[in-house]
């Protein structure tokens, strides 16, 4: 794609259109792997077209069903796998048109040998053809040796092996390959490959072998697949074999893998192992089959007492790729339609391993996770579990941008703090309704500051309960509080009071374990708090009496600078509101530069938007996204804070004017490093003078900088 | 005698096999004399012959052992050195083991109308001046020239030792019979002979003694490893094959097959100890036959193989089943014999685990 890039550049010069980028910017590129989209952790959808001239393409994540003599004797296996879109060949004897164009033409094809790579380029060289033709990619393998006495050996061997392959590679320029990944129990060792990959635009799938086997690596593994991220094009599909059964694929999709091969499943099979998801049990023990595939429901069921037969080996290789074929959409229904990290986690309870790789993965990782992770979802519900939710990257993100982009109002007079209620937003709960019945009768309230407390968010300032994933995530409200969840609250609490004037009185509407929060954060700051006296709950009419009397005792206990004005003064919620979610998204103080009392809103009917807009010059600045919690600022809006120094959402366009509504790769010349998925971005002109179209990130900007090629961004609005 | 330097090969494996023969040597047991006296051990039995199917007569003699395993740790999967005396065996110790075994067995053969294959076997190089003098070898070719019912002698010998002056020597004793050098050739793949058994062997030098041998006609039995470490079932099933197939090409004219078995003191039985390594499976050698071998070629070419320790966990074998393992070792048998790749089609029912196999064969 490159070559056609650079001719069709060429041409343009010669017949001298400066249309170039926009053009470039049309043609839909044609690529081995296209990222459709992020999800949360490494996730992601994508789709692969194996062959130029094929038509169909297959989606990722996909498991790999291995092709074997079933497919051309057993019918309950053809017809339950016949319409797979993936298979991978091990028998040279299954390398033929009949098969591969014909009877199976529908699917793709992986092919590999698991003896000598000398006897796989016999293969290679003698069916060229066939690979040339057919929905068929060629997977180098990497068998022996089957194992290393030490390191300097693994070395060595690893070595002559990448040596043997590049030749491989440059006898074969026009076919793609998949490249097996071996590293023995030396994960620095994946090194010397990075090069070979680098130089060999025809590797297009990454197959690592046993990555996974031992899961107590977690480090080893994590720095592994950070290393492939961050030094190896994004483009590339992750692929896992070896000892894998159905309880891994969550964790592996979360890890970032494409393909996952299932011919393990037919190994655990010869040794007479079922699959339950959960784990693999002896079918010798098995007295209920909890599954009612065609094997379970019929002959299985009636061969559980006999002894081990072929027959039995059979139905059980059926049951077994079937139940890790079936769990696989399951996982890839909840990565397109739910809270994927949420299925993730669930699912790793069956194995311990999981969790503590995903913790890890949370807590030490979340830099580098940010940069692929989807950090805001649309209409979702955000299950969290416990403990392993706490440090999810999208609940991080939200964290760190509060401490970050949260600046205090110029006229605060007085803090509130809030418990959290089950229901979202808060201020739609029957106790937040209370709470601001109080609030909203006082003259001052827009110079009181609310802040609500929970886990295991920390805090949210009122103004931003409207946004991800504060108006979305579910938790059980016992106020039976960990000491992870109360460290994370009160460093919070902290990192945002500080940023008030120390004079501003703090009242503490709270109960239970949310006042060891305040007993901690107290120590550690110099404001005053003071305590409504709880009497039963929250809500009690006592308690809110209580509220009341101190709030009116403290609210004018500090007094504002004088300067604030009417102009620079904000009194309705919603405004306040806008202008805190606008420095959240792009930078603390842009908020000022676009809201002020001239701003209007207004819902539309289905409530699913409001429009934001000046009501002197009826130009909109932008709408906020009920769902996704997030403003898309307009063209018009973006003009307004896009120029300022500390603006970083954007990207710039290699030309004056751009269509479309979709921004590839080729078409970007320079960009800011601040971009992630689903951030709302500015696109300027190549003169960086003028806002040619917004749009949201679909990719973040590491993958821009480890790409050449793939969608970047979807344009919602580019200038005519 | 120097060692060749060759560049290719892996340096750790040497290393890993002599630590391991240097725990394995530390409780090494002397010989007494009446031991160092007697050969290791001999026998008679049913073997193919070059046009007929004869008998062998085997003599294993017990010597200084392998130089190669004595001074540079040896090959990964051989345990011979554990047979040696490494204090040295004087000659006339050599001569009398030799005598001994062919005195026991010299009527029987003398009185039976099959023709016999003697087989020297040292563990070693037959041509080592060190393992076995000038002397002992002249006195060998002398008693052997005299029995008219040998009419094959093997022997075998490292291709370091292989000259135009032993083999003259030979030939003038022998001249009346088809003799052959035996070789471990292991693979043809020079980086598998050399990096996963630890040969110290170019495939080019073993084509120089195979051309000098012929020239002199003398014949060259090449010894495959069926399975050498580091390899898996598929893997081995391809090694073997292309071995086999290069071989043909060169006119080699016995090749014969040593399914890897594990022997004391070898790396590969420590790595069959970490259930790192699975002797090879019968089906995996039946496939290679089939796979390389077509019926006219055994006009050209003698197949043999009689695996050590065969059916047993630590031979070549199939699942744990006696039958299984028997019926296996049955047709092996049969097709060696009658050099017929249909006995490898001969079984009538196929025990359950040729499924697991057929599964299993893409693991380790
Ligand atoms: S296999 Fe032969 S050459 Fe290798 S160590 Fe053993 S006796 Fe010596
Ligand atoms: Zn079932
Ligand atoms: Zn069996």
């Amino acid at each position: 794609m490159i070559t056609t890039i650079s001719i069709l550049k060429k041409f343009i010069d010669f017949v001298n259109i400066n249309l170039t980028a926009e053009i470039i910017n049309c043609i839909i590129m044609i690529h081995f792997f296209e990222l459709i989209k992020n999800g949360i952790g490494l996730s992601r959808i994508g789709k692969i077209k194996i062959h130029k001239s094929s038509k169909k393409s297959i989606y990722t994540p996909n498991i790999i069903i291995p092709f074997k003599q079933f497919f051309s004797n057993n019918a309950e296996f053809i017809d339950s796998f016949g319409c797979h879109d993936i298979f991978i060949i091990s028998e040279e004897k299954y390398l033929k048109e009949e098969i591969l164009n014909k009877r199976f033409g529908e699917s793709f094809f992986l092919y590999t040998h698991y003896g000598t790579l000398q006897k796989f380029q016999e293969i290679l060289e003698e069916k060229k053809e066939i690979f040339h033709n057919s929905n068929i990619i060629p997977i180098i393998p990497f068998n022996i040796p089957t194992i290393s006495i030490n390191k300097k050996f693994s070395e060595n061997e690893i070595k002559n092996h990448l040596k043997n392959i590049e030749i491989i590679l440059k006898d074969n320029p026009n076919i793609n390959f998949g490249l097996s990944i071996k590293i023995y129990k030396d994960f620095d060792l994946f090194n010397l490959y990075i090069s070979l990959i680098e130089n060999n635009i025809n590797i297009k799938i990454l197959n690592f072998i046993d990555l996974f086997k031992n899961l107590t690596y977690y480090r080893r593994i994590i720095d592994l697949i950070k290393d492939i991220k961050e030094n190896l094009d994004n483009n590339l599909v992750l692929m896992a074999s070896g000892t894998i059964i159905s309880n891994y694929l969550p964790i592996l999709v979360y890890f970032g893998f494409d393909l996952v091969d299932s011919s393990y499943s037919l190994l655990i099979s010869s040794n007479n192992l079922y699959e339950s998801i959960e784990t693999l049990l002896p079918i010798s023990k098995i007295k209920f089959l909890p599954c009612s595939c065609l094997s379970c429901e019929g002959k299985l069921s009636k061969l559980l007492g006999e002894k081990h037969s072929t027959e039995k080996i059979d139905l059980l290789c059926y049951h077994n790729l079937l139940t890790i074929k079936n769990y696989m959409n399951k996982t890839v229904q909840y990565l397109h339609t739910e809270d994927f990290r949420n299925f993730v986690e669930k699912s790793s309870l069956n194995n311990p391993n999981f969790i503590s790789l995903l913790r890890i993965f949370d807590k030490a990782y979340y830099n580098f996770t940010k940069n692929y992770s989807q950090l805001n979802q649309k209409n979702k519900i955000i299950n969290c579990l416990g403990p392993s939710s706490y440090y999810r990257p999208d609940f991080n993100y939200f964290r760190n941008k509060i401490n970050e982009n949260f600046e205090p109002e110029s006229w605060t007079k007085l803090i509130v703090l809030f418990p959290c209620s089950a229901k979202k937003p808060y201020s739609l709960s029957k106790s937040h309704k209370k709470f601001l019945k109080i609030l909203r009768k006082i003259p001052e309230f827009p110079a009181i500051q609310e802040i609500i407390l929970t886990s295991p968010l920390g805090l949210i300032p009122r103004q931003l309960e409207d946004i991800y994933p504060a108006h979305s995530y579910d938790i059980p409200v016992t106020g039976d509080w960990d000491n992870e969840e109360i460290k994370i609250s009160s460093k919070m609490l902290i990192r945002v009071l500080n940023k008030f004037n120390k004079d501003i009185p703090i009242i503490c509407h709270l109960n239970g374990r949310y006042l060891d929060i305040v007993n901690q954060t107290e120590k550690e700051i110099e404001h005053k708090f003071f305590y409504t006296d709880m009497k039963e709950h929250p809500t009690s009419n006592d308690s809110l009496d209580h509220l009341n009397i101190l709030i009116q005792k403290h609210i004018s206990s500090y007094l504002p600078d004088a300067s604030i004005t009417k102009e620079n003064y904000l009194s309705n919620t919603w405004l306040r509101k806008f202008k805190k979610i606008i420095d959240f998204q792009f930078g603390s103080g842009l908020g000022t530069l676009l809201i002020n009392n001239e701003i209007k809103y207004r819902k539309n009917k289905l409530h699913t938007k409001i429009e934001i807009f000046n009501s002197n010059t009826k130009s909109i600045i932008g709408n906020f996204e009920i769902s996704s919690g997030k403003i898309q600022l307009a063209i018009k809006g973006a003009e307004k804070i896009a120029f300022e120094k500390d603006f970083l959402k954007y990207i710039v366009f290699d030309g004056s004017n751009i269509s479309g509504n979709t921004l590839f790769r080729p078409g970007i010349i320079d960009f800011s490093s601040d971009l992630y998925t689903n951030d709302n971005v500015c696109i300027f002109d190549k003169e960086k003078k003028n806002v040619i179209g917004m749009g949201n990130m679909i990719v973040s900007s590491e993958f821009i900088k480890n790409t050449t090629s793939g969608r970047v961004v979807k344009l919602y609005e580019i200038k005519k | 005698m120097k060692l060749r330097n060759n560049s290719s090969r892996n340096g750790h494996l040497s290393e890993e096999i002599d630590h391991l023969r240097k725990y394995s040597l530390n409780r090494n047991r002397k010989f007494t004399i009446e031991q160092l006296n007697k050969p290791v051990s001999f026998w008679i039995k049913k073997e193919r012959l070059l046009n007929e199917i004869g008998k062998e007569f085997t003599i294993i003699l017990r010597t200084k052992g392998c130089y190669w395993a004595l001074e540079h740790a040896g090959c990964s999967m051989c345990g011979y050195i554990e047979d040696a005396n490494i204090d040295n065996v004087n000659s006339q110790q050599v001569i009398n083991q030799f005598n001994y075994a062919l005195d026991k067995k010299l009527e029987e053969i003398n009185s039976d109308k099959c023709s016999y294959v003697l087989k020297i076997f040292n563990s070693g190089s037959f041509f080592d001046d060190n393992e076995i003098s000038e002397d002992i070898r002249c006195h060998i070719y002398k008693r052997i020239s005299i029995i008219p019912n040998i009419k094959e002698v093997t022997i075998e010998t490292r291709v370091e030792f292989i000259n135009k002056n032993v083999l003259k020597e030979m030939q003038k004793y022998l001249e009346n019979k088809y003799v052959e050098l035996g070789i471990g050739l292991e693979s043809v793949d020079d980086y598998i002979r050399n990096n996963y058994i630890n040969k110290n062997l170019l495939f080019d030098d073993f084509i120089r003694v195979t051309k000098l041998s012929h020239e002199m006609g003398i014949g060259i039995k090449a010894y495959l490893l069926f399975k050498p470490p580091f390899l898996n079932e598929q893997g081995a099933i391809d090694d073997c094959v292309h071995s086999i197939k290069t071989l043909l090409n060169f006119n080699i004219d016995t090749i014969s097959i040593n399914p890897c078995n594990i022997q004391k003191g070898s790396l590969v039985e420590y790595l069959w100890n970490q259930k790192r390594y699975r002797p090879p499976w019968f089906y995996s050698l039946f496939e290679s036959f089939k796979e390389a071998l077509k019926q006219e070629d055994f006009e050209r070419v003698r197949i043999l193989c009689d695996p050590s320790g065969s059916g047993s966990k630590r031979g070549i074998h199939n699942c744990s089943s006696k039958e299984c393992n028997g019926n296996m070792k049955e047709i092996l048998q049969n097709f060696i014999l009658n050099q017929d790749l249909r006995e490898l089609d001969s079984l009538d029912s196929e025990c359950i685990c040729k499924k697991k196999y057929d599964i299993q064969k893409y693991q380790n």
